[in-house]
């Protein structure tokens, strides 16, 4: 363990940088949040010293989450030939099946990329109930497999939040997501189109 | 030769409260929080612009801190550690349904300026650096507190953001453009 203190390794060039460079590091609070602190750690459950993560897990939840997606993609191109059946009724019942990946406190996932998500979520809600019934569980699973994943990667950044590897894994979870439901929305269009 | 003997005392000592902490003592991690308390809450305060905000996040961080210390492996300074569990945290407060409309202070294209954050500063005073940076648009903010006032490099940033190290550098060129236009404005008048 080291407490190297943080700072600029090199004097900024810019002169703005070189002034925000020398505002104080520490600003104190109004309050002492330790009594709040203090009352809220009994409730805290502590990680295992002796819990590390899973990386062959880690590893084949990413895997399973990249081959179950090309396998989904493949199968809607495959399925989506003009016998292919339009279910527009039953998009709001199956609709409710759908719930994206939750990505947890230590993710780093952004605001903005979640708001690009949504969107593209929203297009891939619009054509789910023109899937088939086995499609439509497969991504249900798919969905589950990413929240897996998620999970398992949020909890190991939680005890290595510096750690760039997990932090490529939940980025890698994270398109493989956008990845789904772009596939179904592509393929959707194909289907319209054709019908 | 002596400072060099207190330095070494000094951070011998830092890792043994980080390690008493880390077994669940919580005089010893009072101590930590006794030390770093001042670059959590001001990490918090910049990048969210709201003092009550950084100071739950300032809780948040810690709490989280004390859940996870016993994983803590000592590859990363425990001050950077914990400022990499602060950033998750401001980042997490941002996503949610409530900090979003809390804490998003300006559009992405930096048109609202005018927010809590000022109400931290003497209204007084001309522009500074801290009002400038204050008033820039979030992203552009987060990695000018980051890089500009706590040092860490763009990689690192990039890291905690969770962004391409380019988009760091992107923002990083966009934010002294806006500092500059905003200043030079300021001090004309």
């Amino acid at each position: 363990m080291n407490t190297i203190p943080f700072g600029p390794r090199n004097p900024p060039e810019d002169p703005l940088l070189a002034k925000a460079a020398e505002l104080p590091k520490e600003i104190e609070p109004a309050h002492d949040l330790w009594p709040g602190i203090a009352a809220r750690l009994s409730e805290a459950p502590r990680e295992s010293r002796t819990r590390t993560f899973n990386w062959p897990a880690a590893l084949a939840a990413g895997f399973v989450v990249a081959s179950v997606s090309a396998l989904l993609t493949w199968g809607l191109l495959r399925d989506s030939g003009p016998a292919a059946p339009v279910q527009i009724a039953a998009t709001q019942a199956e609709d409710t099946a759908i719930v994206p990946v939750n990505y947890g406190p230590n993710s780093g996932i952004t605001a903005n990329e979640l708001v690009v998500r949504d969107e593209l979520l929203a297009q891939f809600r619009e054509k789910f109930g023109q899937l088939k019934p086995e499609t439509r569980d497969a991504i249900v699973k798919n969905l589950a497999v990413m929240q897996k994943a998620a999970d398992e990667i949020d909890a190991a950044l939680a005890k290595d939040p510096a750690s760039g590897m997990l932090k490529g894994f939940l980025v890698g979870t994270y398109k493989q997501e956008l990845q789904l439901y772009s596939s179904v929305v592509t393929a959707g269009d194909g289907l319209a189109r054709r019908i | 030769m002596q400072q060099v003997t207190n330095l070494a005392s000094s951070a011998e000592s830092s890792a043994d409260v980080v390690s008493r902490a880390s077994r669940g003592d919580t005089v010893a991690f009072e101590d930590l929080y006794r030390q770093h308390v001042g670059r959590v809450y001001g990490l918090c305060l910049r990048m969210t612009g709201h003092p009550e905000s950084a100071e739950d996040l300032t809780q948040d961080t810690f709490v989280n801190a004390w859940r996870s210390l016993p994983g803590y492996e000592g590859r990363s300074s425990f001050s950077t550690w914990l400022h990499r569990i602060a950033v998750n945290a401001v980042l997490a407060k941002r996503r949610s349904p409530q900090g979003r409309n809390e804490i998003s202070m300006t559009d992405d294209a930096g048109d609202q300026m005018d927010f809590e954050a000022h109400a931290t500063l003497d209204d007084a005073t001309p522009i500074d650096v801290e009002r400038a940076i204050a008033g820039l648009p979030q992203g552009a903010r987060d990695i000018v507190v980051l890089h500009g006032i706590y040092g860490y490099s763009h990689e690192e940033a990039a890291g905690m953001l969770g962004v391409a190290v380019g988009t760091c550098k992107a923002q990083l060129h966009r934010a002294r453009h806006l500092m500059r236009a905003r200043m030079g404005s300021e001090n004309a008048t």
